[in-house]
């Protein structure tokens, strides 16, 4: 080989390595430049390829889809099963917990219905004189007063609601021991009246039952104070009160056994 | 057969009244549905089964009512021969006289409801009362239209010729 074309090749091999060498020493701050330089068609092309993908293999998608939205509804109807049972569990936990506490012999029940008319608050239980409720006896849940029981049959009772205008309940605030008759509006709110115009009490009091009336036990909760107001008379004070039981959705009480 | 199967569907309507309809309430208040299938029943069946039909509607409604008992069986017994009274004179065939009519017999039932509650010494407050009285009606006349529609073809509805 002719030594001058040997050198020559030597020195194009040698400037090619210095040049290789350059380059990569410029890459690395070149690259998220050009990176983001070909971001674009990169996407293009990408989305080409999916789009393309998409409709060679658009029935094996249709039918894995339905496979996984089937899928999806199974565990969806599960979860609520298990969300379900899982309130259930806690409600009744909170139930036998006061049924513990609780110095009266109990009876759960769990409601199966309410009344047919727009006129009256109530609910059917699950439970009858078959199970020793009695006409009269005191409906409580682990919140507070729920009302009485109106009706028995052999398996199911009415419970006439505390926010039934029907049912009276004569009731105490717990701060003062100021005494009023607690009734129904057949609204969200209870109503305590006839309360003495220099009367103690005041918004967020609690009220409790008195225990004048035999029929219910002393120091059951029956809510808070909303709103206090005066009668149109003039003469006495009354005052709304939120119940402590969200009385549109009881699913369970308990029933006191005197 | 027709007449069995119509006074199943009162059966239904009444359970759906008690349970599933108390979480569709608006205001506290929710449509009647027996007082539609009174309507119905007076409308779309011969004298007889109508009266049969509607006092089943009012028994069912007072069984699940606080009330005394037999109060919806006279009402209902009562709007079922008013209503056919009523359909002998002028002709009750379509929507919009079947709709207010079903209003005006709602409304009237709120109105006894509300005096028989009062007799019985029950004071609701005016402004809770006049709430259901209004609403209730207003609100079971929207819906008879719809469950008609639904109705009508299950049971193959004919109006009858009095």
């Amino acid at each position: 080989m002719n030594p001058r074309f040997k050198k020559r090749n030597l020195i194009y091999s040698a400037s090619l390595c210095v040049l290789l060498l350059f380059l990569s020493g410029l890459i690395p701050p070149l690259r998220t430049p050009l990176l983001d330089i070909f971001k674009l068609p990169l996407n293009l092309l990408n989305f080409t390829r999916h789009e393309i993908a998409g409709i060679i293999f658009y029935h094996q998608h249709m039918a894995q889809n339905e496979k996984l939205r089937r899928e999806n509804d199974l565990l969806k109807q599960k979860l609520v099963t298990l969300n379900e049972v899982y309130l259930e569990n806690e409600r009744l936990n909170r139930l036998l917990s006061l049924k513990q506490r609780f110095s009266y012999r109990v009876i759960a029940a769990k409601v199966i219905g309410r009344p047919a008319d727009s006129w009256s608050s109530a609910i059917i239980i699950d439970k009858g004189s078959y199970h020793g409720l009695k006409r009269g006896f005191v409906v409580i849940n682990y919140l507070g007063l729920v009302g009485r029981v109106v009706e028995t049959t052999l398996l199911t009772s009415k419970i006439m609601l505390i926010n039934d205008p029907n049912l009276s309940v004569s009731a105490i605030v717990e701060r003062s021991r100021q005494e009023g008759l607690v009734s129904g509006t057949l609204g969200s709110y209870l109503m305590m009246k006839y309360l003495p115009k220099d009367a103690d009490i005041k918004v967020s009091d609690t009220i409790l039952t008195s225990g004048l009336t035999s029929v219910y036990p002393k120091g059951l909760l029956v809510g808070t104070v909303i709103d206090i107001g005066e009668e149109f008379s003039g003469l006495t004070r009354y005052c709304l009160i939120r119940p402590a039981v969200n009385l549109s959705s009881i699913e369970e009480v308990l029933i006191i056994i005197p | 057969m027709r007449n069995w199967f119509f006074l199943l569907t009162i059966v239904i309507l009444g359970l759906i009244q008690v349970t599933i309809l108390n979480y569709v309430k608006i205001f506290n208040v929710k449509p009647d549905l027996l007082l539609i299938s009174l309507l119905l029943s007076s409308l779309f069946f011969e004298m007889k089964w109508a009266f049969i039909l509607g006092i089943s509607a009012g028994i069912l409604k007072d069984i699940f009512a606080t009330n005394i008992f037999g109060t919806n069986t006279l009402l209902f017994a009562l709007w079922t021969y008013l209503i056919i009274k009523l359909s002998k004179k002028i002709s009750i065939d379509n929507n919009y006289i079947r709709a207010p009519l079903m209003f005006i017999v709602a409304f009237l039932t709120s109105i006894i409801t509300r005096l028989m509650l009062l007799t019985q010494g029950n004071v609701i407050p005016l402004g809770i009362a006049l709430r259901i009285m209004l609403l209730e009606p207003l609100y079971t006349a929207l819906i008879f239209p719809l469950i008609l529609k639904y109705m009508q073809p299950m049971l193959s509805f004919k109006v009858i010729k009095r």
